[in-house]
């Protein structure tokens, strides 16, 4: 399965690069996420919940950054399995200013998914995938303002565990200091 | 009585509990302390297996225990599952029962749960942790053997089984060379998976004090899997083990199988000695029932100036699948070239088969097997050649026929045709569906822009394999002859054991009949039992359409046995000769004087109490029958699909189909008719609708009822059946057999008419399964016209 496409941020690029470096502010862009824990310098354990059609589960895996090449590009491997199936992928992200003083992100990968989700949820992996990448650079976005304007009482939390529907957590961005 | 004997379309005994839930199937059973089994299968297509954790399924409240490959391979059993049919240089690689190393498709057997309900058993699967190191997977038959392609199995170099000829490839040549016309195509013949409406089960129930195993399972064919438990399995010996088959509930070739789930399943009760129970999901009968067809052929048919066939070639690469399953090897081979003559006098045949390895299920017998792509790719031919002589497909058809005057014919592919009247069944066919006025509808609504075709399948198949000899010789390793006894008790009733195993077939019916002409008792009086080695003797059960050819016949033999016993025991009774004796309507009577009579009953009650019989005569009256035919039955027929496509929306509407079968005698036509309707709807199935689709990493993407379309009845017409009459000359009832007619015929006789429809645009061949995306695509290629 391919995965390609663009998202242009409203936030300066170094702003961008830092959140897609944090993974605080990633597991909670993770659509379903449960959690992303740093294993070493560019590797995360993560867990997240996802649900194909009348396929669902929880799914456990590692995510690994290479070619780090600060604030414009790094490569992406994402390894994960659980009870409905499994997803490997690789992909680059690369980042670019904007005439108006945003970002361009572009993505492009590759995904290999078997199981269940692969034999029971296949017609529908398309549409779940690309909602899924829409979700999450939605929730980024979300936490992007939230950096770029931060609410007057908010508390200068550490970073917490990510809450389950990350994606739509509005109300935790919040909480970002 | 003879109302609902031999040729009376009764209604089916076994329907009333079938219909009203009385009916025990395998999941129906319940043993006292019983635990239930769920099967962990592999995601990956094809993956090294690096390390398995059980310990937090084994940790869940209420499972019993949890095993993995290396325990089976641990406790010393040969663990394996066998190849029932070898082939010159076949490569067999070893087929472990749970998977230890590698697995080699999506749905092969990785883990097994054992917990006191079947709903912790599930969850306790998802607790188990497995490290795959995934490997390459291939999934085409073709690209399988091509250079660079992954190995699957080490002992089988370019994924290559086996490499199959047979015919006369010089001749062949030959023929081609003085060819005034070639017709070629290139064909797939689609995977398809067998959708039997009760999935597979198996309810094990070990004794480890008698070290007896009883075994409930869903099988075609008791016997053969109580020997493959033994010999490859379990390593119990064949005497302790009791294999049931309760009420089945379809197969269609898939519940022949020796698969690894039914020797898991028995194993662990064997480790727990207590009875486990395991019923297969939906999805996983998907994944991994023998699934069918999985053909990549190029064929190719030379002509003379006159439309005459002087060869035919045909090249063919046949998936396997990741393991050879229990016939595998026969089917694309000795079920599948030897029927290339189809039901025409071709003088020079060549077919190669190559029988390729990939990381998918395993391929077997499917209703029909072997036989359905032979007449594919003869029938689909013929078409072709019409096309390219400038015949009409019916006259090319009627001049490359065997004609009726030259039974036996011997083909030139080993089979010899027992009888046959090919011209017969075609012209009944093209009566009843009044071709020449079809033409002229067809070419007037084409002025109107609507797309009609017509299309034929002359089909011939063989039936009830045989004789065993003959069969051994090809590289089977089994039997082909069928066993029955028939008891007749003191009262006059009837028992009969046969070694068939039906499983929707109406056998209950249908043998139950043959004995109520045979003796001449009434049907009401005859119980047919089947499916439980401790009470049958070794049959080979049912598969091939054997049973009323092969076990019909063994019955038949085996009444006429009683009625010569009885025979004798009623001119002693009657103080007569025996020569002196009429049988008829169940009386033994002197002839001339009927009114001095004893009947069957009479005579079995006297059998019985042995008080008065003649000398050497031992009590009771039964026989036992091991009936080993002289050959194959060639059961033969015409189909014809009208079908109107639009162009549109690309969809295809069967508008009318006609079968015109010769399945020789009709024991029950009522029986007949039904097979045939069923047979019917799974050809077409195969050629508008379904299709096992695996993606390029070896996922099986039609894995749910959703995306692998079995046809719905609004989907099908009202099917038109009809018969010629030709017995089989060489057993004793003059049958030969009908489950496969449909599902061998109709595939083509779609695709001739679905081609013939779509012939203003230019199209001479469509593949399998025609969706309405292909034929709008078909229309639209040159931008539409």
């Amino acid at each position: 399965m391919e995965i390609k496409g663009t998202h242009t941020f409203s936030a300066p690029r170094d702003v961008v690069w830092d959140a897609l470096m944090d993974p605080t502010v990633l597991a909670k862009a993770l659509p379903g996420g449960e959690k992303l824990e740093k294993v070493d310098e560019n590797r995360y354990k993560a867990a997240m919940h996802v649900r194909v059609g009348p396929v669902q589960g929880r799914f456990e895996g590692e995510v690994e950054l290479t070619d780090i090449q600060p604030k414009e590009r790094y490569r992406l491997r994402v390894s994960g399995q659980g009870t409905p199936g499994f997803v490997n992928g690789e992909g680059t992200l690369e980042l670019q200013d904007t005439e108006d003083g945003g970002t361009l992100l572009q993505y492009a990968g590759e995904a290999q998914v078997g199981g269940r989700i692969a034999s029971v949820g296949q017609r529908l992996l398309d549409s779940t995938a690309r909602s899924l990448v829409r979700q999450g650079l939605q929730a980024l976005e979300e936490q992007l303002q939230a950096r770029l304007h931060p609410p007057e009482e908010a508390p200068a939390a550490e970073a917490e565990p990510a809450p389950a529907n990350g994606g739509q957590a509005k109300a935790a961005s919040a909480t970002e200091g | 009585m003879t109302e609902q004997g031999i040729g009376a379309a009764i209604r089916r005994r076994e329907d009333p509990a079938l219909i009203t839930g009385k009916a025990k199937y395998t999941d129906d059973l319940q043993l006292p302390n019983m635990a239930y089994v769920a099967i962990l299968r592999s995601p990956y297509s094809h993956a090294r297996i690096r390390s398995i954790d059980t310990s937090a399924a084994k940790a869940l409240d209420g499972v019993v225990a949890v095993f993995t490959g290396q325990d089976v391979a641990d406790s010393g059993i040969p663990g394996t599952v066998p190849v029932g049919w070898l082939l010159p240089n076949l490569k067999t690689p070893a087929h472990p029962i749970l998977a230890k190393d590698t697995v080699r498709y999506v749905g092969d057997g990785v883990a097994v749960v054992v917990a006191e309900d079947r709903y912790t058993a599930y969850d306790a699967l998802e607790l188990i942790q497995v490290d795959y190191e995934p490997l390459p997977a291939v999934v085409n038959p073709k690209a399988a053997t091509q250079e660079g392609a992954p190995q699957i199995h080490e002992e089988a170099p370019r994924n290559i089984a086996f490499d199959w000829e047979i015919g006369d490839k010089a001749a062949t040549d030959a023929a081609f060379a003085n060819a005034a016309h070639v017709a070629r195509l290139e064909l797939v013949n689609n995977r398809l998976i067998p959708n039997a409406m009760e999935p597979r089960a198996a309810l094990a129930d070990y004794n480890n004090i008698t070290g007896e195993l009883t075994l409930y399972m869903t099988t075609q064919n008791p016997h053969i899997h109580r020997l493959l438990m033994s010999l490859a399995s379990l390593g119990l010996p064949e005497h302790k083990i009791r294999v049931i088959a309760p009420e089945v509930g379809g197969g269609f070739g898939s519940k022949i199988h020796h698969y690894p789930d039914e020797a898991i399943v028995s194993w662990c009760s064997m480790q727990l000695g207590r009875p486990v129970k395991w019923t297969a999901t939906r999805s996983e009968t998907y994944l991994t029932d023998a699934h069918g067809r999985d053909h990549v052929t190029t064929a190719e048919m030379a002509l003379d100036e006159n439309g005459k066939i002087l060869g035919l070639r045909v090249e063919t690469y046949a998936a396997m699948g990741a393991y050879l399953s229990t016939f595998a090897p026969a089917v694309p081979t000795y079920l599948y070239g030897t029927l290339l003559s189809g039901e025409y006098d071709i003088p020079a045949i060549h077919c190669h088969v190559i029988g390729t390895f990939t990381t998918t299920a395993p391929v077997d017998a499917y209703r029909g097997a072997g036989r359905p792509e032979a007449t594919y790719v003869v029938e689909r031919l013929m078409d072709q050649a019409a096309r390219v002589t400038g015949l009409d497909p019916v006259e090319i058809r009627r001049r490359n026929f065997v004609s009726p005057d030259k039974f036996p014919f011997q083909t030139q592919v080993a089979l010899q045709y027992d009888s046959g009247n090919y011209p017969a069944a075609l012209e009944k066919a093209l009566s009843i569906i009044d071709y020449d006025k079809f033409r002229q509808e067809q070419a007037a609504l084409r002025q109107q822009g609507r797309y009609l075709g017509i299309g034929f399948s002359c089909y011939i198949e063989a039936c009830g394999l045989a004789p065993s000899q003959v069969v051994g010789s090809l590289g089977a390793q089994a039997g082909q002859w069928e066993s029955a006894v028939v008891r007749v008790l003191p009262t006059g009733k009837v028992m009969v054991y046969s070694g068939s195993s039906g499983h929707g077939q109406g056998h209950k019916t249908t043998f139950a009949q043959i004995v109520a002409s045979e003796l001449g008792v009434p049907y009401e009086d005859v119980e047919i039992i089947e499916g439980d080695t401790a009470q049958i003797p070794h049959g080979w059960g049912t598969y091939g359409s054997r049973s009323a050819a092969v076990g019909g016949s063994a019955i038949a033999v085996g009444a006429r046995k009683v009625v010569e016993k009885a025979r004798k025991i009623a001119a002693h009774l009657l103080e007569a000769a025996e020569e002196d004796l009429a049988f008829e309507n169940g009386k033994f009577y002197v002839k001339g004087s009927p009114d001095q009579a004893k009947t069957i009953q009479e005579v079995a009650l006297q059998a019985y109490l042995a008080h008065n019989l003649p000398k050497g005569i031992e009590p009771a009256l039964e026989s036992t029958t091991f009936y080993d035919p002289s050959n194959f039955t060639f059961p033969f027929g015409t189909h014809v699909a009208i079908v109107e496509v639009f162009p549109e929306t690309g969809r295809v509407e069967l508008r009318r189909y006609l079968a015109v079968d010769d399945v020789g005698n009709m024991i029950n036509p009522m029986i007949v008719h039904g097979q045939i309707h069923g047979g019917i709807a799974q050809g077409v199935g195969q050629a508008l609708f379904e299709s096992a689709v695996y993606d390029e990493s070896g996922n099986l993407v039609t894995g749910t009822m959703m995306d692998y379309a079995v046809p719905k009845a609004h989907f099908l017409p009202s099917f038109e059946t009809e018969h010629t009459v030709t017995p089989c000359p060489h057993n004793p009832l003059g049958v030969k057999g009908v489950g496969e007619a449909g599902t061998i015929a109709s595939p083509a006789a779609v695709i001739n008419a679905v081609v013939d429809a779509l012939s203003p645009f230019g199209v001479e061949h469509v593949d399998m399964p025609v969706t309405p995306e292909k034929v709008w695509r078909l229309c639209h290629r040159n931008g539409g016209q």
